[in-house]
């Protein structure tokens, strides 16, 4: 994938925006990854660490990841599905009763279409 | 801790710091590029097609078909994304169509950018006279390309009968991404466990209704409903 090219352009985002605001640093930053955006959270998390480290404004900047519920249209009942991402501990638990298909929670159908989820946001950001 | 949110960054609330919305994609700069290029296409007279598929599954080759198909008609030119190499531009110039080697020295798909460069080494080719259809053929990659729009019009993914029928499942974003879905390499079915059925089915689950067209570039077989598919688009 691409997570470090990414990492890159949050970096120069936030440059703009430090410059923009006449401010000194960023102390926070929250991105937003679609749960469908096809973005590794950890790589973007590495890459972004390293490249940070590259300029005053950004060496001290806290990233924080959020990344909403994928959603699902049911085409068999034709209802909208939350399904959240299991954690990191109920993800063994999942493998060793063979839960991991996603099943629609109305219906129990599998044929689960995902609905938008591809987004990749700098939401918010914190300066000083 | 701090006391306005409960986190464990004691430094993040302090008095002179401030807080901005800014909701912008980290792709904006693409994105940006990607539309001047649309423009940019339809200034040259012509709609753009980006082909994504892996490695190997027929995308030169369904070109070089595909030109020959349609060659005295329509103006036709291409752009070739490759890691290293000239040869899948100099298969296409055989076929006597303009094409600009595109070659990332290691990036896994081409940009918005990237493929700007290449208009205007096209542009240049033509000297003038408008094209009808510029393909763009990604580099051989189910991943990375999805995120990418270069500022085509229409997205057509490929799918080999040898890579098995279970490739949309693995790869969604990029068969979820898809205009036309083209199944290639059909004349290897009695050699391959490959199900139609379930590559339509799941690809369709991704992306309902979901145009597909199995064909063999090798055999012509069924080669007829993608050429009336990309005359449909120059009618637009």
């Amino acid at each position: 994938m691409h997570e470090l090219s990414l990492a890159q352009s949050l970096i120069d985002q936030l440059l703009d925006l430090v410059r923009e605001h006449r401010a000194e640093r960023v102390n926070r930053v929250v991105v937003i990854l679609g749960p469908f955006s096809g973005i590794v959270r950890d790589s973007f998390e590495f890459g972004f660490n390293i490249l940070k480290q590259s300029h005053q404004a950004t060496d001290q900047a806290v990233l924080v990841l959020e990344t909403p519920d994928p959603e699902y249209h049911c085409l068999d009942c034709a209802k909208v599905a939350i399904i959240p991402f299991p954690q990191q501990d109920e993800r063994l638990e999942m493998a060793l009763c063979h839960q991991a298909a996603k099943k629609c929670p109305w219906c129990g159908s599998n044929r689960l279409s995902p609905q938008g989820g591809t987004e990749l946001l700098l939401n918010q950001l914190e300066m000083e | 801790m701090c006391d306005t949110c409960g986190c464990q960054l004691h430094e993040h609330h302090q008095s002179d710091s401030k807080v901005v919305e800014v909701n912008r994609s980290l792709l904006e700069a693409n994105q940006k590029q990607a539309e001047s290029n649309r423009r940019h296409i339809e200034q040259m007279g012509a709609v753009a097609i980006n082909l994504i598929s892996s490695p190997g599954s027929g995308k030169t080759t369904l070109l070089e078909r595909t030109i020959e198909a349609l060659k005295d008609t329509v103006h036709i030119g291409v752009i070739e994304g490759d890691i290293e190499t000239e040869r899948d531009a100099d298969r296409i110039r055989a076929k006597g169509v303009p094409a600009v080697q595109l070659t990332t020295g290691g990036a896994c798909h081409l940009d918005a950018p990237m493929v700007h460069g290449g208009l205007h080494v096209l542009e240049h080719f033509a000297k003038g006279k408008p094209y009808d259809l510029i393909f763009i053929e990604n580099v051989g990659n189910l991943v990375c390309p999805a995120t990418f729009d270069l500022g085509e019009h229409q997205r057509v993914i490929l799918l080999s009968v040898p890579e098995g029928s279970d490739k949309p499942v693995k790869y969604p974003t990029t068969f979820k991404g898809a205009d036309l879905l083209l199944i290639t390499k059909t004349d290897l079915l009695p050699y391959f466990d490959f199900s139609m059925d379930e590559a339509k089915d799941e690809a369709r689950i991704l992306k309902p209704g979901l145009d597909i067209i199995p064909l063999s570039a090798t055999t012509g077989d069924c080669f007829d409903p993608w050429i009336d598919y990309l005359k449909g688009l120059l009618q637009r």
